[in-house]
């Protein structure tokens, strides 16, 4: 059964976190957008995902003790083969790494995004062009009568 | 005049403080009744609700999210969907499902209520569209609805506030029915596009089935609640009703329900309303049973929990080169296509569907995790391209079926599954039916040519949607004859004649549109039936 408490990672724990995130994003080729391993994810898991945070060490033991030394061919296999044992765990993984990442303001403004939350910024949108409408009814046979 | 004590006997006991609810919670006030509405659960606080928060998008796929299973929130109740290709989504709480509803607030057409007639199939409804027109009307007013007058698609009407915009997304998909000649109209919305009784215009933050920030969009809580608790209702919350009980002269003549502590409490009334939907409202009759009925109370007929309607949803995306802002503005409401609303003989199905284009629920983490379940935006290499050919470059076209009622597709009472009170929770049993299933691949084979027409470089199909039971309908049907309906066309039992129910289950058919506009004015409308028929309202 798995422990709901969350405990500190070891460093050899961390190494390994560091190497899947770097793994699951990594960064641009043309260096425009950061690996996941820049951001502060155990920031995010101690404020936001807890019960993940929890899981983490059993997810992290079912890798190569040596994950982070290998190279990217090879961690992505080593995830790879978690993700066909435990899709479940996987998907949650990917999940929690997709919430950091992309909730971070500086990766929001890199992908054209705002940043922050959308309340009280609000979005502006354009009012878009409603000059079709008078073809639309030309051509509208008209909804049907009873 | 004392003030009522806590569970002394009332006049009027409604059940369920939702869209429904609230507004015949309003319309009675005039009556100066005692007026009570036992609610679920709490108060909502625009404050909570996720788009305040940076992580916004994890909160509407967990604590916020449409469906009570996955909030699992103390407040809701456990639906066994297992038999089902459709989840049930809904809310518990002052409000009901408005407060993570789209507010997308069209109308059904007059064809609607003849469905028999016109199509040979179903039933009609005992009542017309022409008699629920002044309280559309009035229901517009009330929730504040945003639109564009002069659509020749759709019965004329003038929404009091100009329409919402498109926006770019609007624009291109606009241009696709164009190009195929097909109809399409700026969705009316009840959501304010200027600023309304003490409530702001819509800041097009994007996720409206989250909930509202702003209080632009109009849900039952910032809308009829507010006037009619300050004309004397009272609205008690955490009070979860277990069965509706029965006199001695056969009138229903209160409700046993648990209160927030758990603790059971007895409560007394002159008339019962039933406002919970459809899915709460055969759920509690089931459970109300008795001597006199013991299939459930006002179910003589042995239709309570049968007919269930939803609005079976398919989705057509479109990938485009340019960026259409695709993550903001009002989900739910942009533009919709009446053009397969109404039953063409060349097709091979009858009634039709609504083409509903929609944005805002794509936003960064929902486009790669469904990007990571499609297998079209891979984690890794290749991430950060993939990523963006998508993020703020797709269009999504929702193809909303007319569902027919059919007995097969039912809520009952599940043997085992029981809420956090113990009060034994509903099944749902349902099927897609096979003129339902050839409407929907036609609205989805309109849906790619819609795509391709527009310009989308790519276009993505999704068949059924799992999560799309937002619509929830016919489970305690109107009609004219007790052996084939629950209700007569003013809502009333056939079985228990001072029993009411106003929401969704009474409808006979559910037409190609989303319903809480008709299921708000058919309860005004009833509402001033019993105001008119008070003085023999029980003959």
């Amino acid at each position: 059964m798995t422990d709901t408490t969350t405990r500190t990672l070891t460093e050899a724990e961390q190494q390994i976190l560091r190497a899947v995130l770097d793994t699951v994003v990594p960064a641009s080729a043309d260096g425009r957008m950061p690996s996941a391993a820049e951001l502060d994810f155990s920031a995010y898991l101690a404020e936001q995902a807890a019960a993940f945070a929890a899981s983490l060490p059993e997810f992290l033991a079912a890798l190569p003790s040596d994950f982070a030394s290998l190279g990217v061919a090879a961690r992505s296999a080593a995830l790879e083969e978690v993700a066909a044992a435990d899709p479940a765990s996987f998907d949650q993984l990917i999940f929690r790494v997709y919430d950091c990442y992309y909730q971070n303001d500086a990766v929001r403004l890199l992908i054209g995004g705002e940043p922050g939350p959308p309340f009280p910024r609000g979005n502006t949108i354009p009012q878009g062009d409603l000059s079709s409408l008078d073809a639309v009814i030309a051509r509208s046979p008209g909804y049907r009568r009873v | 005049m004392a003030t009522p004590e806590r569970n002394d006997p009332v006049d009027v006991l409604i059940i369920g403080a939702g869209a429904s609810g609230a507004a015949i919670a309003w319309s009675l006030t005039e009556t100066r009744m005692r007026i009570l509405c036992l609610e679920q659960g709490d108060w909502v606080t625009p404050q909570s609700y996720p788009t305040n928060h940076k992580n916004y998008e994890a909160m509407y796929a967990g604590p916020f999210h449409m469906d009570p299973n996955v909030r699992g929130l103390a407040t809701d109740y456990p639906i066994n969907v297992q038999d089902s290709p459709i989840d049930v989504l809904n809310f518990n709480g002052v409000g009901g499902s408005t407060i993570l509803w789209a507010a997308h607030f069209p109308r059904l057409h007059p064809s609607d209520f003849r469905v028999r007639t016109l199509d040979g199939v179903a039933a009609d409804w005992p009542i017309t569209y022409d008699d629920l027109e002044p309280y559309f009307a009035q229901n517009d007013e009330m929730m504040g609805v945003s639109g564009l007058a002069g659509d020749p698609m759709s019965p004329p009407h003038t929404p009091p506030l100009p329409p919402l915009p498109i926006g770019r997304v609007g624009e291109v998909v606009a241009g696709g029915f164009d190009k195929l000649g097909w109809h399409w109209w700026p969705s009316d919305a009840a959501i304010l596009s200027q600023a309304r009784d003490g409530r702001d215009k819509c800041k097009n933050l994007g996720p409206c089935v989250s909930g509202c920030a702003q209080g632009a969009k109009a849900s039952a809580d910032n809308t009829y609640w507010p006037e009619a608790i300050a004309s004397g209702v009272e609205l008690r919350t955490r009070c979860r009703v277990r069965e509706i009980t029965l006199g001695p002269d056969g009138m229903a003549d209160g409700v046993i329900y648990y209160d927030a502590e758990g603790v059971e409490q007895v409560q007394k009334a002159e008339v019962v309303i039933m406002a919970c939907n459809g899915i709460g409202t055969p759920r509690i009759l089931l459970n109300s049973t008795s001597a006199a009925f013991p299939d459930g109370l006002a179910n003589r007929s042995g239709l309570v929990g049968k007919n269930l309607m939803f609005h079976p949803v398919g989705m057509v995306q479109g990938v485009f080169e340019e960026r259409l802002g695709t993550h903001k503005g009002p989900n739910g409401c942009c533009i919709l296509s009446k053009e397969f609303y109404e039953t063409g003989p060349e097709r091979d199905f009858v009634r039709g569907y609504n083409m509903q284009v929609v944005r805002g629920l794509s936003g960064p983490l929902t486009v790669a995790t469904q990007g990571h379940r499609t297998g079209r935006i891979p984690w890794g290499q290749g991430h950060h391209d993939a990523f963006a050919k998508r993020f703020d470059r797709s269009a999504n076209v929702l193809i909303v079926c007319e569902d027919l009622p059919e007995p097969c597709n039912q809520v009952t009472l599940d043997p085992d599954l029981v809420d956090s009170d113990g009060i034994p929770a509903s099944k749902v049993t349902y099927r897609l039916g096979d003129n339902t299933q050839k409407m929907m691949t036609h609205g989805l084979d309109r849906g790619e040519e819609l795509m391709a027409a527009a310009g989308a470089v790519e276009v993505v199909r999704t068949e059924l949607q799992r999560v799309s039971g937002w619509h929830l309908l016919g489970t305690a049907r109107m009609g004219d004859d007790p052996e084939t309906s629950v209700v007569n066309a003013w809502g009333r039992s056939h079985d228990v004649k001072n029993l009411f129910i106003v929401d969704g289950s009474v409808f006979v058919t559910a037409g190609g549109v989303n319903p809480t506009s008709t299921i708000q004015a058919n309860a005004l409308r009833i509402g001033d039936a019993i105001k008119q028929n008070l003085a023999n309202l029980f003959d």
